[in-house]
């Protein structure tokens, strides 16, 4: 028998049972329509996941690029301390309104944490608060890609099922209208 | 399932093949590299750009004033550089770049090799009762 399957992923995602035979899910308490039915009911949960998490992964795909520009200057400023020299800039106050500013060589960078939150770190202690932050924002973006291809397994397997219980189906009435007809043809 | 095409009915009844375990498996996987191959093209497309961006921008530095200043973008304030740093800067984003791009190709490579494989196994399995082809 080829591997178990998982029940549910690292994350808690539950997978979907696989029809090795369609005469096994489908009997007489359970007709084809309601076989179907739940499969349809499934593949619109897990959609639903899919959804939220395509969702995240925008929000961490934004994320990672702004820390990544903060980074940038840092180590720009990190740079320039050692040169003890100013360094001008165009600084952004507003999307079209840059102002010219003088930032003096200096061994300390405010960093703004978020929820109106703003501390004064050093230069290395700020790149290495940085650095976790985007390692980490980097490990979640790939848990949820993983979860993403976990989700696409299980949302193919099922439409997968539902195809064929639906084929089964069709043969089988046409199976039946095939033997009603021969039983008439003999009488 | 959105193209739903109606066999006729030879073609109907050679569609009754068993999907084992396996083949579902096979088939899972090709679902997967199908959304990672998107990804990529969408990867290589954005990294193209900046790079062409990135190769005016040092075109037009040669040509700048030895000692004019050069506003250098860095997040999202500008940085007065000089014009030589500024190409240094430059190309070494250029660097970064052409590596990552040369990554995306190879990946893009590989996810479209394994594609094929996979592409002829299930066509070898189910004919015509599998479509692989993108709409």
């Amino acid at each position: 028998m080829s591997t178990q399957k998982l029940i549910s992923n690292p994350r808690g995602i539950p997978s979907s049972p696989f029809v090795e035979r369609v005469e096994d899910y489908v009997s007489e308490a359970e007709p084809v329509e309601i076989v179907l039915k739940k499969f349809q009911e499934a593949i619109s949960k897990y959609k639903f996941m899919e959804v939220n998490l395509l969702q995240r992964r925008k929000v961490l795909e934004e994320k990672i690029p702004e820390i990544e520009k903060t980074i940038a200057m840092v180590d720009l400023l990190t740079e320039k301390k050692d040169t003890h020299e100013p360094l001008y800039t165009d600084f952004e106050l507003n999307d079209t309104l840059y102002a010219k500013a003088k930032i003096e060589a200096t061994g300390t960078v405010y960093l703004w944490l978020g929820a109106n939150v703003m501390l004064e770190y050093t230069c290395e202690e700020a790149k290495d608060l940085l650095t976790s932050k985007l390692e980490t924002a980097k490990t979640s973006l790939k848990n949820t890609l993983e979860d993403l291809e976990f989700l696409r397994d299980q949302i193919t397997t099922m439409e997968v099922n539902t195809a064929r219980v639906y084929n089964w189906d069709v043969k089988q009435r046409r199976l039946l209208r095939e033997q009603s007809a021969a039983v008439e043809a003999s009488a | 399932m959105s193209n739903i095409k109606m066999l006729d009915k030879k073609e109907e009844t050679d569609g009754d093949i068993e999907v084992s375990w396996v083949d579902q498996q096979r088939i899972n996987e090709f679902s997967k590299y199908n959304a990672k191959i998107d990804d990529l093209e969408d990867q290589y497309e954005k990294l193209k750009q900046e790079k062409e961006y990135l190769d005016d921008v040092s075109m037009e530095l040669e040509l700048a004033d030895e000692d004019e200043l050069v506003r250098y973008k860095v997040g999202d304030a500008f940085v007065h550089v000089t014009a030589p740093e500024a190409i240094e800067k430059v190309e070494k984003e250029s660097e970064k770049l052409g590596l990552a791009l040369e990554e995306v190709t190879q990946q893009v490579t590989t996810v479209q090799g394994k594609m094929e494989a996979l592409k002829k196994e299930l066509y070898a399995k189910f004919g015509n009762a599998i479509n692989l082809e993108k709409e």
